[in-house]
């Protein structure tokens, strides 16, 4: 009989009093986002929802989110009517902290729920795997630092997120798991990265028969496309019909931005940064012409054009086509297997890989577009999970650099070493031996890789001050941290992708 | 006993190493049919563990989680934030770190002593003085001489806050640890259950509020007190009295222990046959520590102006201001309560200081008459419970903070023989409690509230008490039988129960309720009142527990010396 205990209530339960706990934390500007979005959407008719901007923190997330924030605005006028005001900028009075941090926590429940509906969903020799893996993503370092601390509401979205997942488990709930994942897109743009996914796992396994592509299953694919385009409906329609729809795509679309956010996200981009700078040293050397202009952008590395010194430029339309080139690659199989839920994740987990790693302009929060479907089947065995173990080093050390003050340092660090220490030991212990021979290529890399990490978080957090003062070579620590890191996750991609493929 | 067996894969032979561990604890419950459930949620957290884990994989982990947690708390409010001209116990630590670095040791205690003199012995002094160099080396506004009162940066909390952190973790934590593995296996109690009762003992809600909430170091006090008891079990008495005299050295509220240890180290020395040379060897060690302790501040060439002895007596002054009243503020004690009905400021003070001293002495004579006849180590928690309650209830000038004193040993009953049944863990978790909700109004000036309801409640949970959880005073068929007597009885479900509704209620009374004009107090006082009398009831379960342990204890040896003659 498998042991479920420590329960995700129980773990719920503890994990939401040190959350309460982090309520006078440090707050990133999203605090104010928020707000302001709540302020909006209560005072304002829907028809300047999208127009108003007398913060800079606009409403750029799709209708649903605004409704969603419409909804707690009506709960927030008990709490603190000022916060609800559109021209109180920055107004954080301690009623609005407490009231939007626990608004967190409680919309946390649904990750709750859909973490015990995916434990549920899975036949009992695995239980204990599945239990064990959704305590891990309950109590994920990357959903404490981004929205217990940082601000945002990535518990609740991911709740969905894997709600949907387990979904499509069954064909007699694929319908439903459609129309959840429409509603996720319809709150947060940044699922459409996974939504090609989505759309051949349901186009091969509901829409057409298991057994022959060539026979299309016209009622399945009448009700899909009904509820799919009627939830898009719902969403857009209104906006639509007041003719709303352009502004829309330019607030939730902002293609202003450049390659790489303020903090270069550990991605391809981040490497290929990291060598342009190492090549500009070396230019003089070798010959190669340098662009005099780029040189003081990426010292800077603020918000906007990234631009390349020695190596050759990064347009739009490149990382595009590279995205969706290897978004392309898993789904094949996807399209093979008809039905295989397995390969369904899998094919999420890469499909947020190939955005993670060649988008433009990611941000390091992303990352949980990977770790989260991941978490759901790294423990199928161990080669899954040796795949897992740098990429849950990588990303979540990425995310130090969103928290920078001094009181939060202790928090992200022990919290992260303490989940990685009892889960890769847990994970280590459960993850049962695979089915085919394993392949001893990167195991010794990772463990030197993994042994890495602890001298560079030192060096980033205390050394480089140490050595450098406060405010020389500033970039130096967070252009080591990412390019570290973007090498675990790329690491990690290509071992996924041979376990992926031979699997 | 025999070490904690090593982990087996094979499923059938975990489950039977799965019912072992809960030997006089009752950690697993029996669900019928094979199928297991833990007693409480602390246990569920360690479920993983009772197959015998490396601790070298637990104790980090555990130390991490309760880390985290203090350093949680410790982003909240703190003592005098914002409230000039005096500020309150932060800024009187950091005044402190401000004079040890500037001055001479022979100013130390006797500079400005209107703002925040330094009113603790030397140990205190030197760890400021520590503190302070290494936080102006960070930055040396934080302690400059008199620019530096009232200061307030975010920065420099931190920084004080890791301070508090750091020191406990040097002292306090590595005791415990210590302490209660020598205990646990002295006691008979399975490794597994030793990880939980350390949990429980770390995650005390009534030392992290005060510590990293409120702002004080009493851990490193406690720390040592805890260090000389696991010297004394591991019977090195003359490293038990330097580490006590190093907690008397830290914080004079350490001599409400002092009796206690005096009677022990006197009765090892007397029973079973009289030990002179152990007697001196004890009495010089601690005389020389002493002399160690205080030499610095009397020792140095400043201090010739001053003359020894003014060195001497000005601490000593400071450190025991019998010049105060009978109690400060609204205390859970003997002397506030009966105040509260028959005004004692009609009697002449020093009738009032005799009445105390005699009324603590007779409290706290029974058992350390009883240490001394029975100088046992197992017996200390109870009998160190016992006397700091009657110092508690009957002492002079006694603080709502002292409670954290008599709390200590009682908390560290859960890692004894049964300490985590639900008898034992029903009265340790209800002083506790109690403990807690007393120094609720000093917490809410504090602007601690929502720590104080996180982590009492957090605590109570976790150990499965009320008000999340009534299970404890529920009888349930459990693996093992015959274990009718760990069950609290029905007088003190009675008992706990009415003293968790008084909590409750005066809780919802004191948020919703404003108190009667002219009575701007009242609450206060019905907090102080009821404390008062459930600081009664504790004393009298320690005095309780400590004679049933001591008759258990004889009846054992006379047990044994009949077998042995019978042989």
């Amino acid at each position: 009989m498998a042991d479920l205990y420590p329960s995700l209530a129980q773990c719920a339960v503890v994990a939401a009093a040190f959350k309460v706990l982090l309520f006078p934390a440090y707050k990133s500007t999203d605090f104010e986002v928020h707000r302001n979005w709540l302020a909006i959407t209560h005072s304002l008719p829907i028809q300047e929802w999208y127009y108003e901007k007398s913060s800079e923190w606009t409403l750029d997330y799709p209708p649903f989110f605004a409704a969603f924030e419409w909804l707690m605005s009506q709960a927030a006028a008990y709490a603190d009517p000022a916060m609800l005001v559109v021209n109180n900028l920055g107004y954080e009075s301690w009623q609005t902290v407490y009231f939007q941090r626990a608004t967190v926590i409680l919309t946390e429940l649904v990750l709750v729920y859909a973490l015990s509906r995916f434990v549920k969903s899975v036949p009992l020799p695995n239980k204990q795997a599945a239990h064990v893996a959704s305590l891990s993503i309950l109590l994920s370092p990357g959903l404490l630092i981004i929205d217990h601390i940082h601000f945002q509401y990535n518990g609740f979205m991911y709740g969905i997120l894997i709600l949907s997942i387990v979904l499509a488990r069954k064909q007699s709930t694929l319908l439903y798991s459609g129309i959840l994942f429409a509603v996720l897109l319809c709150m947060k743009h940044i699922y459409l990265y996974l939504a090609l996914a989505y759309f051949v796992y349901l186009l091969r396994t509901y829409c057409l028969s298991l057994k022959s592509i060539f026979r299309p299953r016209f009622g399945n694919i009448f009700k899909l496309g009904f509820c799919v385009v009627g939830v898009f409906a719902i969403a857009f329609g209104p906006f639509a019909q007041w003719g709303q729809l352009l502004q829309l795509k330019d607030r939730l679309f902002p293609f202003s931005r450049g390659l790489c956010h303020a903090y270069w996200a550990p991605n391809i981009w981040a490497m290929y940064s990291f060598a342009d700078r190492v090549l500009i040293s070396l230019a003089p050397r070798l010959g190669l012409p340098v662009n005099a202009e780029a040189l003081n952008s990426v010292t800077r590395g603020l918000v906007g054009d990234t631009s390349f010194a020695v190596l050759p430029e990064v347009t739009k339309e490149h990382t595009f086509i590279l995205t969706f080139l290897f978004q392309l690659v898993p789904l094949i199989k996807v399209w093979f297997n008809p039905g295989c839920w397995d390969t369904f994740v899998g094919a999420i987990t890469l499909c947020g890989y190939a955005s993670f790693l060649f988008g433009w302009h990611v941000h390091e929060k992303a990352i949980l577009l990977i770790i989260i479907p991941f978490s759901l089947i790294a423990l199928k065995d161990r080669r899954y999970f040796s795949a897992f173990r740098p990429l849950a080093v990588a990303g979540h050390v990425s995310l130090f650099p969103l928290l920078f003050t001094a009181a939060e340092f202790p928090l992200k660090t022990i919290y992260t070493v303490m989940w990685l220490v009892l889960f890769l030991f847990v994970f280590d212990r459960i993850a049962p031996v695979p089915e085919r021979p394993r392949i001893f290529l990167f195991d010794r890399l990772s463990l030197l890789y993994l042994a890495i990490s602890i001298p560079l978080i030192i060096y980033c957090s205390l050394g480089h001050q140490l050595i450098f003062g406060w405010d020389r070579l500033e970039f130096l620590p967070l252009m080591f941290m990412s390019s570290y890191c973007a090498l675990g996750v790329v690491g990690s991609w290509v071992g996924f992708m041979v376990v992926y493929f031979t699997a | 006993m025999a070490p904690p067996t090593p982990s087996s894969h094979r499923p059938r032979k975990k489950r039977k190493i799965a019912t072992s561990p809960s030997s006089n604890n009752n950690l697993i419950l029996d669900l019928g049919e094979g199928k297991q459930s833990p007693a409480f949620p602390l246990v569920s957290f360690l479920w993983a563990a009772r197959a015998g884990v490396s601790q070298w994989l637990i104790l980090p982990l555990v130390l991490m989680a309760v880390g985290l947690f203090r350093w949680a708390v410790s982003l909240w409010g703190y003592s005098g934030f914002r409230v000039p001209p005096m500020h309150g116990d932060f800024e009187a630590q950091r005044h402190w770190m401000e004079i040890t670095t500037h001055l001479p040791l022979a100013k130390w205690h006797i500079y400005d002593l209107q703002y925040w003199g330094l009113d603790y012995p030397p140990l205190t002094a030197y760890h400021s003085w520590l503190l302070g160099k290494i936080g102006s080396a960070f930055d040396p506004s934080w302690f400059a001489l008199d620019a530096s009162r009232g200061f307030e940066d975010p920065r420099l909390k931190v920084y004080m806050r890791a301070t508090v952190v750091v020191s406990e973790y040097f002292v306090f934590i590595p005791a415990v640890v210590n302490f209660l593995r020598r205990y646990t296996r002295m006691q008979g109690v399975h490794a597994w259950s030793a990880s939980i009762a350390l949990v429980a003992v770390l995650l005390q809600p009534a030392n992290i509020l005060i510590d990293h909430g409120h702002f004080q170091y009493n851990t490193v006090m406690l720390g040592l007190v805890v260090a000389s008891l696991d010297a004394i079990l591991a019977g090195r008495m003359l490293w038990a009295c330097i580490f006590f005299v190093g907690a008397l050295g830290f914080k004079q509220m350490a001599l409400y222990y002092a009796p206690v240890m005096f009677a022990y180290l006197l009765g090892v020395c007397t029973f079973p046959r009289i030990n002179i040379p152990r007697l001196i060897s004890i009495a010089l060690v601690t005389l020389a520590s002493f002399a160690l302790l205080l030499a610095p501040v009397m020792m140095n060439k400043d201090s010739v102006t001053y003359g020894l002895l003014f060195q001497l007596t000005q601490i000593i002054h400071r450190v025991f201001p019998f010049a105060r009243g009978l109690f400060e503020d609204k205390v859970a004690n003997a002397w506030c309560a009966i105040h509260t009905f028959y005004k004692l400021t009609r009697f002449d003070a020093t009738l009032l200081q005799r009445a105390s001293l005699g009324a603590t002495l007779a409290s706290i004579i029974v058992p350390c008459a009883i240490i001394f006849r029975h100088p046992r180590a197992s017996l200390l928690l109870p009998a160190l419970s016992a006397v700091s309650w009657g110092f508690f209830l009957f002492s002079f000038q006694v603080h709502e903070k002292s409670v954290l004193l008599p709390l200590l040993p009682m908390t560290l009953l859960l890692a004894g023989n049964g300490g985590l049944s639900k008898e034992t863990r029903a009265w340790v978790g209800w002083a506790n409690m109690l403990g807690s909700w007393t120094m609720y109004p000093l917490l809410k000036r504090d602007e601690l509230r929502v720590p104080y309801i996180v982590m009492t409640l957090l605590w109570a949970y976790i150990l499965g008490l009320p008000p999340t959880s009534f299970e404890t005073y529920r009888s349930r068929p459990s693996v093992e039988d015959s274990n009718t007597h760990f069950e609290p009885s029905t007088l003190t479900t009675l008992l706990h129960f009415g003293f968790h509704l008084a909590m409750i209620a005066w809780h919802v009374l004191e948020a919703f309720v404003a108190p009667p004009p002219g009575k701007p107090d009242l609450w206060v006082v019905l907090n102080a009142l009821i404390g008062a009398g459930g600081f009664g009831i504790a004393y009298l379960w320690c005095m309780w527990k400590l004679y049933t342990q001591c008759r258990q204890i004889s009846r054992q040896v006379t047990e044994e010396e009949s077998q042995k003659k019978k042989q």
